[in-house]
């Protein structure tokens, strides 16, 4: 087994191993808590619908399969595995996302036991055509919750304009349509080609033993044959559909979502970069920028405001959401803004309080398992090391930031708007 | 796990909370209130005012430029209802000193960062100042109307309305747009020294060591103002159950529809002997392992979720679930009839076995998170004993299955509220 160790200044330190099966699983030893966080994951999520194993022709799948994956996963032939954790007292649970679909579980005592679980029902797929058919019914109610949502729709219409072929733009559990179309046989063909230890990973953290851990997953987990997955996109125009998009909900005060498309080169962002966004994103209207107070006191923004830096295989995109009396008028002040900026550079104090903000928010971190634990996953999945974050953030300096102002181009915004129904 | 309780001053205690695995200093500020129609609005909204701005930085622009220098200090507010108290919170959480990068000192001055915000507020002539109540009232405004668009927030208030009509519960923790409009700079003024001069006060540390100082210097603050009538924690009333079923539904343009139910237990209380409500809820409609949830969700495909929750302080039992129009008699019969199984002791041992295990183990975490072990201390009023998790957890495992049948035997249903989806047109 390959291991490394990884130190941070805070005290904490890892060991990243990959195990004869090619899994990679990260542990993170904290003594003093109770308990433990687990995830067993796999770089699999709703925007592989198309791929290629080797050399062999592209496979296209319906939209929601991974998701709709997850939720069979659970079932094997005696019983599903919320039964098995319940022996043990475990709290468990499963997400899908763009790209990755994590289970995983939190517990105070039998640790080792859990994860034996986890380890196995993730590895030991059971459906028949039956089972899968079963399914259909809860997906769809999830399906339609999601409709619903104003917040959720708000994100992906913005998405549907902002992106054309890239499947980003569809909804992770994919549609009521799409999901009929998913039966046993291309669920067995996902499974075997995502769920190879290759492209998986194993995230542990809290009180428990790294060598026993890392044992574990050595005996557990049995090679399969290596296999070299593509991800295949159609080309991704560098424009968008439209710049506006709305749509009419149960909603008492407008919810918007404006987004800045990215013109990008590689399929992944570095970290340096996304660290340079995140902190130029709070310059141009986090809460101690004057743009933020400007909104806030002006009516425009309540404190359902919020900003990201969207990125994945593939895709990266800026967005800004939140409530507003008139979604426009922000958009535009944003804008503004940000012209501003380029005109007159970074006010150099904001720089650095906003810098020492963002140190104590990693620091802060350390303070959860299961925070942890999904930072292990996220740098698993974008291969990057955990503590290499307080490292860039410490070496960025203001015209590192300055340079990232590149991400805006008014012409690929997009603004997303859901107007209250009558 | 050592908890140190000190006295302060009438109807005002200091909690520490010791705990060395976590790379912060939390302090909050609690203070209950009587859950009062007039009232409460002003009271909700003063968390989101003091900690906006104060004398020393009367805007928040300066004192999130602060904070962020603080490394990242984090002020949270917020209003809730615990009981039959409003509970106001205002906290701080800041990293430890020697987490800096130069060996800084913070904690001490985000504390007093707190201090200050709390009690010289940005006022002028016995008034808050007018643009930063247009702006909070604005805001508080906003959230009340942004919980109708949460479709499962909205019914589960209207289920609590609907029970509660004519005693405090039922009033809405922030109170109701058209209180929010009437609060003016002078009534909000009179709310603060309210608060100030009758709240009980509980002020939890969360810590690897208590800071220097400070219950002291809290003592002094809160002995030069004449603190007079404070309030009793401990008068929650239970839940009567309701002579006739209350059945509202309503209609709005929709996907997918809610029914919330509200039962009433025979009993109530916060105190350690409620732990078989908690299993026996639990085993009703907590974890996966729970009759709702492998039967009517996962079997029946009834709903994508149902879930059961207890307020063991107001004798109260709610159900949750989203439906499909068609299927919303049928999804409340096989509740009902989970209930009834579980009153007629139909509890397997998986069933219970699962729960005691799962909660025990839930209690347990609460020791890795620090909002939630403050949560937890802030939460025991209304009995006189500061039991811990663990304690809890202890109870918990001395339940047997014949208290889960009794405490089930006593349920009854109450209120239920439906949310349907408009005919097409």
């Amino acid at each position: 087994m390959k291991r490394e160790i990884f130190e941070s200044p805070l005290g904490e330190s890892y060991v990243k191993a990959v195990c004869s099966s090619g899994l990679t699983v990260y542990v993170m030893e904290k003594p003093l808590y109770n308990s433990a966080f687990a995830i067993f994951g796999t770089k699999y999520g709703s925007i592989d619908n198309c791929f290629c194993v080797n050399d062999g022709e592209p496979t296209r799948v319906p939209d929601g399969i991974a998701h709709y994956l997850e939720h069979k996963l659970f079932e094997s032939e005696d019983g599903d595995a919320f039964s098995r954790f319940a022996r043990t007292g475990a709290s468990a649970n499963a997400f899908t996302s763009f790209d990755r679909t994590c289970y995983l579980f939190n517990c105070t005592d039998k640790v080792y036991e859990n994860l034996e679980i986890l380890l196995d029902f993730v590895t030991h797929p059971y459906f028949t055509e039956e089972t899968v058919l079963k399914e259909q019914g809860i997906i769809g109610q999830e399906i339609k919750m999601y409709d619903d949502s104003p917040s959720w729709r708000v994100t992906f219409n913005m998405l549907e304009k902002m992106y054309y072929n890239h499947p980003v733009r569809i909804d992770i559990a994919g549609t009521v349509e799409s999901i009929a179309r998913i039966n046993a046989d291309l669920l067995y063909k996902c499974y075997n080609t995502f769920y190879n230890p290759v492209n998986m990973f194993v995230c542990v953290v809290g009180n428990v033993d790294t060598e026993t851990v890392l044992s574990m997953c050595e005996k557990n987990i049995k090679p399969k044959e290596q296999i070299e997955i593509h991800r295949v996109f159609e080309e991704e125009p560098e424009s968008v559909k439209d710049n506006y998009v709305e749509q009419k909900l149960s909603v008492s005060l407008p919810m918007f979502c404006l987004g800045f498309k990215q013109r990008i080169a590689t399929p992944y962002r570095r970290l340096k970069s996304k660290i340079c966004v995140a902190l130029l994103l709070e310059i141009i209207c986090g809460e101690c920028s004057p743009l933020y107070e400007r909104l806030m006191n002006e009516g425009l923004i309540n404190d359902e405001f919020s900003f990201e830096y969207f990125n994945g295989y593939n895709y990266a995109c800026t967005m800004f959401s939140g409530e507003s009396e008139n979604p426009q008028a922000v958009t535009d002040a944003i804008k503004e803004e940000i012209k501003n900026i380029r005109e007159n550079g970074i006010d150099k104090k904001l720089f650095s309080a906003i810098k020492c903000g963002m140190y104590g928010d990693l620091v802060r971190r350390y303070n959860s398992v299961q925070e942890i634990c999904m930072q292990f996953a996220e740098s698993a999945v974008f291969g990057y090391d955990l503590f290499d974050e307080m490292k860039v953030l410490k070496a960025v300096t203001c015209d590192d930031v300055y340079k990232r102002l590149d991400v805006f181009e008014d012409e690929l915004s997009v603004l997303s708007v859901i107007n209250p129904a009558e | 796990m050592a908890v140190d309780l000190t006295v302060l001053s009438n109807g005002a205690e200091g909690i520490f909370i010791k705990n060395s695995r976590f790379k912060t200093t939390l302090v909050t500020f609690n203070f209950y209130l009587p859950l009062n129609r007039e009232k409460v609005a002003a009271f909700a909204l003063l968390p989101f005012v003091l900690t906006t701005c104060s004398k020393k930085y009367p805007d928040f622009r300066r004192l999130n430029t602060k904070l962020s220098k603080l490394y990242g200090a984090e002020l949270s507010a917020s209003a809730e209802k615990l009981g039959d108290y409003q509970l106001l919170k205002m906290s701080i959480s800041v990293i430890g000193d020697k987490y800096t990068l130069d060996n800084e000192q913070l904690t001490a001055e985000a504390i007093s960062l707190l201090s200050e915000l709390i009690f010289e507020p940005n006022t002028q002539n016995g008034e808050f100042s007018e643009n930063d109540l247009k702006r909070e009232k604005r805001k508080a405004i906003e959230h009340i109307k942004s919980e109708f668009a949460e479709k499962r927030l909205y019914s589960k208030k209207r289920l609590i309305e609907e029970m509660y009509k004519d005693s405090p519960y039922g009033i809405a923790k922030c109170g109701d747009i058209e209180d929010v409009e009437k609060i003016t700079g002078k009534s909000l003024y009179n709310a603060w020294e309210e608060m100030l001069k009758t709240a009980h006060i509980r002020v939890n540390v969360v810590s690897d060591s208590l800071p220097a100082g400070l219950f002291d210097s809290l003592n002094a603050r809160l002995s030069s103002l004449n603190r007079a009538d404070v309030t009793d924690i401990m008068k929650t009333e239970g839940t009567k159950p309701a002579a006739k079923t209350n059945r509202v539904t309503e209609n709005e343009q929709l996907k997918q529809g809610k029914l919330c139910m509200g039962f009433t237990f025979e009993k109530s209380g916060g105190g350690l002997d409620t732990a078989d409500m908690l299993v026996c809820s639990d085993i009703f409609g907590g974890g996966p392992y729970s009759k709702l949830f492998t039967n009517v969700r996962e079997k029946m495909s009834l709903c994508y979720y149902c879930a059961a929750r207890s307020v063991r302080i107001k004798g109260l039992l709610t159900v949750e679930s989203g439906i499909e129009k068609q299927n919303a008699e049928k999804a409340e019969k096989a509740i009902l009839l989970e209930l009834e199984n579980l009153k007629s002791g139909q509890i397997s041992d998986a069933e219970f076995n699962s729960s005691i295990l799962a909660l025990t183990d839930s209690l347990k975490v609460y020791y890795d998170s620090v909002n939630a072990l403050e949560g937890w201390y802030a939460s025991r009023i209304s009995d006189n004993q500061l039991f811990s998790p663990e304690e809890f957890a202890e109870s918990i495992k001395r339940v047997k299955k014949e208290d889960v049948v009794n405490a089930a035997k006593g349920i009854k249903l109450h209120t239920v509220f439906r949310l349907l989806p408009k005919e097409e047109q």
